[in-house]
């Protein structure tokens, strides 16, 4: 009975040995949810990512002549699962990317010891972006405290706020609790009212209760941090309470092509603040429908690689390639290691010239890391839904960092004495 | 304090009846969903004193087989003909894989069984269809979308089409349930088994066909509810979680008792928002729908441990 | 064969009651103490402790918590992930108001907090039976998970509104937080199980088992004999919840980590139902038998498609052990529904009667 755990310890060693052996070049897992209650805004995010790759595979043989082993490991959003492809997958990899606030909550104390960077692109704990204490964390190229900054910026934009209400619809799960702090703080400075409102796992599906609760206190605004299938339901409540849409505003996993489908003409005005944008005619999104989706290595399809969320899922990957390449030529090797990595993603440089040459034009909004900067704040746009597809309607904007690194430094110090003994990287403050 | 929770919300209540009305008519929807889940759930624990938790997933697979099919390009209500077909064939495996092996064990052992059957559902259903959030094929099948304001006391009700059909629907469904179960010599059957196995079987009572029949009923009643809960928030399975709030229903009408279903369903469905509005957000800091049903059904039983409606429970030595 | 129990002879009452009747019992028992004390340690990978080591010894122990309420006492509760809930988040608030505690008595303290809360939703068992309990339990359930989330004391007002475990120290070497090595922390955990397993095999023996087994088999029956039902089911809910509370908090301080609030949800509880009852209602060797299925199986059969080098999607992979796993559920409760470790006695009778059939 007892050695049903041997046989497993078995399969464990000659399954990493196996992968070991398949992985030449370099290994990039993704802990990817394709199953689950948050697989319909997962799937077109892990079939841009692994596109991506694919193509830069196809066409260029890999990064700098490595190619990239993109092996994904499923988690279906559980925080279990992730940490067990974490563990699964930590002795080879040269990054690890957990999908999941839960999971990167859970991993972070864990890289410290691993020493294997984390790559959480616009997700997980706002104060990563304090390269100092999390050495090992990125979440490139903007935070969720960029984010709500970004939205009550372009709502200022349209009308001063003092004296509005602001309803603040959020799961209830760390993810949705992560700006509070942030907003509470925008309120007090600029005289609104912010009031949270908590949807539980549960009840993601049936908001009656929350929006009841919007229709009693009458919103100037509602700005949503929804994920999943919370998404659609909040839309479709939104649309039935009739909540004037060009009031509502969501956060980038908000802004998802196929919850908006679900309502099309009524979702009008809808908006999302957005670091990614599909840029149809970008020259990447051809090069991939010729090396992946024409050679059939591609999982998506045509209305969802028209989509935000696939867009996203390429520039992630681009991120991480930046990284990658930025290590190659710091280390003059192509088969950097995770500690290589990590400079790498400290040191990614997104110029404008850049972005164009790796044809992503318009897709992302320049940024560069550094050391003690590890989100790069990169800002993004204000997408707006047409009834069919988002449009942009602002400007670059750009979040105003300063109104909250002190705070950011304080919560990873927190962070940092909780966890004591935390060590940091007291080489950055040379920089910065 | 104590006019935050004695006094304060039946002023508001008073102050705006348009919004109450809003609310008690939210919770009368969801209500109903809830009683046609836990009519599901009482119609095959009266024949076969199966607890069957599969209920929830049931209604995620009957609503994802109907958009799947429709997506294959086959028309709305073929697609529902269809979809009745998979949902007997699935009764049909059920019995005969997992509930005929298992006849007469402990009920715990029959209910983790439909909880195994719910994870295979989970699986097989997320292998054919996948995990997208997919949209109710509702004007498809001539469902109505609109909606109606009507403006009472000088206030604002909203009132959904898809929701009054919701209503309509499962008011019907309800009556020829009842109707089938009383005038029919199946139905009769089946309310026998529910009485008394031994009896029903020795008058010639086939229990096979009769367990068929009742997952097959269970069956429809899922593809009911799933096409009214996906025509709100799409269908994906995420829906699966709808089938915990059916376990207070079910205790608080009790477990054999359709009227119990219905008025449990009713209840809680009003309760619930009722408590949410007016009492949770403000004091709570919200979200007590995720428990206020199991407490509500919990303080109902200890008056009555056999729920409203239930068979009083007499226990012999 | 292995199994002859020729020569073996009882010559007094206490010898025929005695835990290991026969010999080779407890030469199998030695045999597994000593994979699982020395010889799994020193081979096993960080994976293998991670995944398979570690959990399976804590959701055995959260399982032989529920098994004492549901299988000895019979009451049935669908609650069993919110009081590791509260076992966890008590370990927390132990460890982050007094840092000097030595984090192994903090989490046998936890499991009192656990049993308080355990007893007043055992209440309503006085009153309600079956599945109508189970309602009881879902109540708890439901309500503490909401609570973990509200109460922000709880999480000590951080943002994220999770926990996470600080690093702790006893003699010297790191026992929680991830400065904590995986063999320190399993050799905690076989520890703390090792200990309630012997304290759970006495009880069930003892004077407290015989009068749950009563009240299980009929509880007016018990009462007509004179069992003090209200004591027999108030006490099962408490040592029940301790061992669950403990088992929560071993689930957080030595294995996960860090903790949201919906770790504790019904899925969970499902789950160490489920091993509960495959490996065998009423046994406490059933245990240890579920936790190894129910948790080896998906990891192993993660692996099998890498191992065995078949090209198949991770998604795919995964649709398929759920569907595994629900079938083999099935599987098990038709081929023995008493659960794996009446398998394992009927294994054993046949071994010891070998070759004679009956």
């Amino acid at each position: 009975m007892k050695h049903w755990t041997k046989i497993a310890a078995a399969a464990a060693a000659t399954a990493l040995i196996g992968s070991a052996a398949i992985a030449e070049g370099l290994f990039a897992p993704n802990l990817s949810y394709r199953t689950g209650p948050f697989a319909a805004t997962g799937i077109p995010l892990m079939n841009g990512q692994k596109d991506y790759m694919a193509m830069l595979n196809a066409r260029d043989g890999g990064i700098g002549g490595a190619p990239i082993d993109f092996a994904e490991c499923e988690t279906g959003y559980s925080t279990q699962k992730g940490v067990e492809c974490y563990e699964k997958t930590k002795g080879e990899a040269i990054v690890t990317q957990p999908w999941s606030t839960g999971i990167t909550l859970q991993v972070l104390p864990k890289t410290n010891v691993d020493n294997i960077p984390i790559l959480a692109p616009g997700y997980g704990f706002s104060p990563m972006m304090d390269g100092k204490t999390f050495q090992w964390a990125f979440n490139t190229p903007s935070g969720y405290w960029d984010g709500a900054d970004m939205i009550v910026q372009y709502l200022e934009s349209q009308g001063d706020l003092s004296g509005k209400k602001i309803a603040f619809l959020h799961l209830d799960h760390p993810y949705g609790k992560e700006p509070i702090p942030i907003f509470e703080q925008l309120a007090a400075e600029k005289g609104f009212e912010f009031t949270p409102i908590p949807v539980g796992l549960k009840e993601m599906q049936n908001q009656s209760a929350q929006w009841l609760q919007i229709r009693r206190m009458r919103p100037d605004n509602v700005i949503m941090w929804g994920w999943g299938a919370m998404n659609a339901g909040a839309i479709t409540e939104a649309v039935k309470t009739k909540y004037p849409m060009d009031q509502f505003i969501g956060v980038w996993w908000s802004g998802h092509d196929a919850d908006l489908a679900l309502v099309g003409d009524a979702g009008k005005g809808y908006k999302s603040i957005s670091w990614s944008f599909p840029n149809l005619d970008a020259p990447v999104m051809a090069d991939i429908k010729k090396h992946v989706v024409d050679a059939g290595l591609s999982d998506s399809n045509e209305t969802e690689m028209n989509g935000v969320f696939y867009a996203r899922g390429i520039i992630i990957s681009a991120i991480l390639s930046e990284g990658i390449a930025a290590a190659q030529a710091e280390y003059g090797t192509a088969e950097i290691n995770a500690e290589q990595l990590r400079w790498g993603l400290e040191n990614i440089n997104m110029t404008e010239e850049r972005i164009a040459e790796l044809g992503l034009d318009g897709m992302v909004p320049p940024f560069s890391t550094s050391c003690a900067n590890h989100t790069g704040h990169s800002g993004g746009w204000m997408l707006e839904w047409n009834g069919t597809g988002f449009d942009k309607v602002s400007d670059h904007m750009t979040p105003n960092v300063d109104g909250y690194r002190a705070l950011a430094a304080e919560k990873a110090a927190e962070y940092a004495t909780a966890n004591a003994p935390w060590p940091t990287n007291d080489a950055c403050d040379a920089e910065s | 304090m104590l006019a935050d929770i004695f006094i304060n919300p039946f002023i508001e209540m008073f102050a705006y009846p348009d919004f109450l009305m809003q609310v008690l008519w939210e919770g009368l929807v969801s209500g109903i969903l809830y009683a046609l889940i836990a009519l599901g759930f009482v119609l095959i624990f009266r024949s076969s004193r199966i607890f069957n938790f599969a209920q929830g997933i049931m209604v995620v697979f009957a609503a994802l087989t109907l958009v799947g099919l429709h997506a294959f390009g086959i028309p709305a209500w073929i697609s529902v003909i269809l979809t009745l077909g998979v949902m007997f064939g699935l009764a049909v495996t059920i019995e005969r894989v997992v509930l005929r092996p298992l006849v007469g064990q402990p009920d715990i052992i029959l209910f983790m069984a439909t909880i195994g059957i719910t994870l295979f559902l989970i699986g097989f259903g997320e292998t054919i269809f996948g995990g997208e959030n997919k949209v109710m094929i509702t004007s498809e099948l001539g469902i109505p979308t609109g909606d109606t304001v009507l403006e009472p006391f000088g206030g604002l009700l909203i009132l959904q089409h898809l929701d009054i059909t919701v209503v309509v629907v499962a008011t019907l469904l309800v009556g020829g349930l009842i109707a089938f179960l009383n005038y029919t010599s199946m139905g009769r059957a089946i309310r026998a088994l529910g009485d008394d196995h031994q009896a029903a079987l020795s008058v010639g009572i086939s229990l096979q066909t009769i367990w068929v029949l009742v997952w097959f009923i269970a069956g429809i009643i899922a593809l009911v509810t799933g096409i009214a809960w996906g025509a709100r928030a799409g269908v994906s399975f995420a829906l699966e979680v709808i089938a915990y709030k059916a376990l207070p229903v079910l205790m608080l009408g009790g477990l054999e008792s359709i009227t119990g279903a219905i008025v449990g369903g009713l209840m809680i469905g009003m309760l619930e928002k009722l408590f949410e509005i007016y009492w949770g957000q403000p004091l709570l800091g919200g979200n007590t729908e995720t428990w206020f049903a199991f407490v509500l059904a919990l303080v109902v039983l200890l008056f009555r441990p056999q729920g409203l409606f239930g068979e009083k429970i007499i226990e012999r030595v | 064969m292995l199994y002859r129990t020729a020569g073996q002879f009882k010559t007094s009452y206490k010898a025929d009651q005695a835990l290991f009747p026969v010999r080779q019992d407890a030469i199998l028992l030695g045999i597994i103490m000593v994979f699982a004390w020395v010889i799994f340690p020193f081979t096993a990978s960080e994976f293998a402790f991670q995944t398979m080591l570690i959990p399976v010894l804590i959701y055995a122990l959260a399982s032989m918590g529920l098994n004492i309420l549901t299988g000895y006492a019979g009451q049935l509760s669908l609650g069993t992930a919110a009081f590791m809930g509260v076992g966890a988040y008590a370990c927390y608030k132990l460890l982050t108001i007094m840092p000097w505690m030595n984090p192994v008595v903090a989490i046998f303290l936890s499991g009192f907090f656990s049993a308080g809360i355990g007893v007043v939703f055992g209440i309503p068992s006085l009153r309600i039976k079956g599945f109508y309990l189970a309602i009881a339990t879902l109540a708890a359930q439901f309500f503490l998970v909401w609570l973990f989330e509200k109460w922000a004391w709880l999480y000590n007002y951080n943002a994220s509104g999770a926990i996470q475990v600080p690093n702790t120290t006893t003699l010297g070497t790191y026992v929680t937080g991830p400065l904590a090595s995986s063999m320190t922390q399993y050799y905690v955990v076989l520890g703390i199980v090792t200990v309630m397993t012997i304290l759970c095999i006495n009880l069930t023996r003892g004077n407290l088992g015989r009068m749950w087994k009563a009240t299980r088999d009929m509880d007016i029956a018990a009462e007509l004999i004179g069992i003090n039902l209200m004591k027999s089911k108030l006490i099962a809910f408490a040592i029940s919840s301790y061992i669950v509370g403990v088992a929560g908090a071993l689930y957080v301080f030595m294995w996960k980590g860090a903790a949201e609030p919906n770790l504790f949800d019904i899925p969970l509880s499902f789950e160490i139902l489920f091993i509960a009852i495959i490996g065998g209602l009423g046994s406490i060797l059933g245990n240890f038998l579920g936790a190894i299925l129910i948790v080896g199986l998906p990891v192993v059969l993660n692996l099998l498609p890498d191992a065995l080098g078949i090209p198949i999607s991770s998604a795919l992979v995964e649709h398929l052990n759920i569907m595994i796993v629900g079938s083999l559920i099935v599987f098990f409760l038709i081929i023995e529904p008493h659960g794996l470790a009446r398998l394992w006695a009927l294994i054993r009778e046949k071994l010891i009667i070998w070759p004679f059939p009956h």
